[in-house]
């Protein structure tokens, strides 16, 4: 099993002096200062490619119709599949789930299923019967720290793009439309949690960072991630381990990052205006227009 | 070396055999990049730019990328992994196969004196054996002198990683001139004091008395490196990272 590429003892050693001393990050940003995010979206919805710095993760949402779970007949099905493959990095493995990505899809399933921000009910069809299956794939393309963030960000932003198929139930039949019958519909969206991730350093974790890179995450001694959204309602907080932090420096970690969930939401509502005003080829005159759109293919 | 407009070649490609340089003494030498296959061909195994010398009868493949292959009179930067009875493993870069520094391959070392590395120490040091399908060999002394040169473990200071095409820039003889190189001359005229060390294999040691300057020194040379500056936007960096820190 190939190990990871550890820094070496300068490396730690200058990191943790220019921290503390000089209060300088390498990079030279602010303590609390994200790397630039850049997010895309696809020609196909649902599709979200972030970027964080040199961190870059694609997302991509995706429905179908199945059964409902039997002990949950009247919720739909969601899931999200994280996978680190040896394109993130060759110390994972394929099929071999490192401890990072167990902590990274435990992370996204605490933040984004399990604090309700996908209405499942309205993803149910005939009830017992059919329902939609939402998934999720996270696949990370480039690793440089702070995945969870990014992974968060992406997954939020694909689900919110997403369509999907637009049905109806006439007579017990259930019909379910192609685009061009019937434009999709999104989904059922409650509200949108992110992640903000805190590392600390220092032997008593008394250094705070935001948005720690690769080199970063692996000099630190304890980390913490908060997930809420931006009415200041707070999903989770995870700190795994580590040195212990004061409370009250958590106090302050905490109403940082609702400042900074203000502006991750505020982005992504920006982003996906502009993603629908670019879709939206028409307006009044198209409506006013005598042809029809030929069917490709 | 050729003046020509640059050409480029893909891997698999036929070179013209017309570039080919010939010698009456001589033989040709291939450098990285080329692949000769008997009896007669020449064939580029990466995508790059073909440079021929014809003065010294050499050609080889110009491009930036890749992980670093170890060969023969490289100067490296290289992490101690472990200590073995008479030899410490090194790591060159990440995933690939240790090289081996031999304990006593020090200036003046003995095997009462020779100094003691501990994992994650760092060294400069010499490519003194490089061959295919073999762990490189380092030594951090010149074998007919016996002097360090220069080389040897690195104390304190800062790592920055780089390109490998980058790093063979700021290790050419007149890197100004031939690399495009001027970013370190530019940090020396602002009155920046540090000690720096260009491994070949894309790692650059910063060290100075001020923290700030090794931080300033590594953003500028990777910024350098990632957006492909040239000289006059290399000055400009500088400038502006020197007021940034002040």
């Amino acid at each position: 099993m190939p190990r990871e590429a550890e820094p070496s003892a300068n490396e730690k050693a200058f990191l943790l002096k220019a921290l503390q001393d000089e209060q300088i990050r390498l990079d030279g940003r602010e303590f609390d200062a994200y790397r630039p995010l850049e997010l895309t979206f696809g020609d196909e919805y649902g599709v979200a490619n972030v970027s964080l710095g040199k961190t870059k993760i694609l997302a991509k949402a995706s429905a179908e119709v199945t059964v409902p779970f039997a002990d949950r007949p009247l919720d739909g099905i969601f899931t999200i599949a994280t996978e680190l493959s040896p394109m993130t990095a060759p110390h994972f493995e394929v099929n071999r789930p490192t401890e990072t990505e167990v902590l990274l899809s435990r992370l996204l399933e605490k933040t984004v299923r399990r604090s309700g921000a996908l209405d499942t009910e309205s993803l149910c069809l005939v009830a017992g019967q059919k329902c939609w299956s939402v998934r999720v794939d996270v696949h990370v393309l480039s690793h440089d720290g702070n995945l969870t963030d990014a992974a968060c960000f992406a997954v939020v932003a694909a689900l919110r793009h997403f369509r999907k198929p637009d049905t109806s139930m006439e007579n017990g039949v259930l019909t379910v439309y192609t685009p061009a019958e019937r434009e999709p519909v999104p989904l059922g969206w409650l509200h949108s949690p992110f992640c903000v991730t805190w590392s600390f350093f220092g032997d008593e974790g008394e250094t705070a960072l935001l948005d720690a890179d690769w080199m970063e995450e692996q000099v630190r001694v304890a980390s913490v991630t908060i997930s809420l959204n931006r009415h200041g309602e707070i999903c989770q907080i995870a700190k795994l381990g580590g040195v212990p932090v004061e409370a009250v420096a958590l106090l302050q970690c905490t109403s940082v990052a609702l400042t900074k969930v203000k502006e991750f939401s505020t982005y992504l509502d920006s982003k996906l205006a502009e993603d629908a005003k670019r879709r939206d080829k028409g307006g009044f005159m198209a409506e006013l227009r005598a042809e029809n759109d030929r069917v490709v293919g | 070396m050729s003046t020509e407009s640059p050409l480029v070649v893909l891997p698999g490609e036929s070179i013209d055999p017309s570039l080919i340089p010939t010698h009456h003494k001589n033989p040709l030498r291939l450098g990285p990049g080329l692949r000769h296959i008997p009896p007669s061909e020449i064939v580029p195994t990466v995508a790059g730019q073909l440079v021929v010398d014809n003065r010294k009868t050499s050609m080889w493949i110009e491009y930036n990328g890749g992980r670093y292959i170890p060969s023969q009179n490289d100067l490296i930067i290289g992490q101690i992994v472990r200590s073995a009875t008479d030899f410490y493993y090194v790591s060159l870069s990440p995933y690939t196969p240790n090289a081996t520094l031999p304990h006593l391959a020090f200036e003046s070392a003995t095997k009462k004196t020779r100094p003691q590395l501990s994992p994650g120490e760092l060294v400069y040091a010499r490519v003194s054996l490089a061959n295919k399908h073999m762990d490189p060999e380092l030594e951090c002394v010149s074998p007919s002198t016996g002097k360090a040169d220069g080389l040897g473990p690195l104390k304190d200071g800062m790592v920055f990683d780089v390109s490998l095409g980058f790093a063979r820039r700021l290790l050419m003889a007149k890197s100004r001139e031939e690399g495009k190189v001027e970013v370190l001359e530019a940090l020396g005229e602002d009155g920046l004091g540090f000690e720096i060390a260009v491994g070949r294999n894309g790692k650059v040691w910063v060290n100075s008395e001020s923290t700030k300057t090794v931080v300033l020194v590594g953003r500028a040379l990777r910024e350098t490196d990632e957006k492909n500056l040239g000289v006059e936007a290399q000055r400009k960096l500088v400038k502006k990272l020197v007021r940034e820190m002040r």
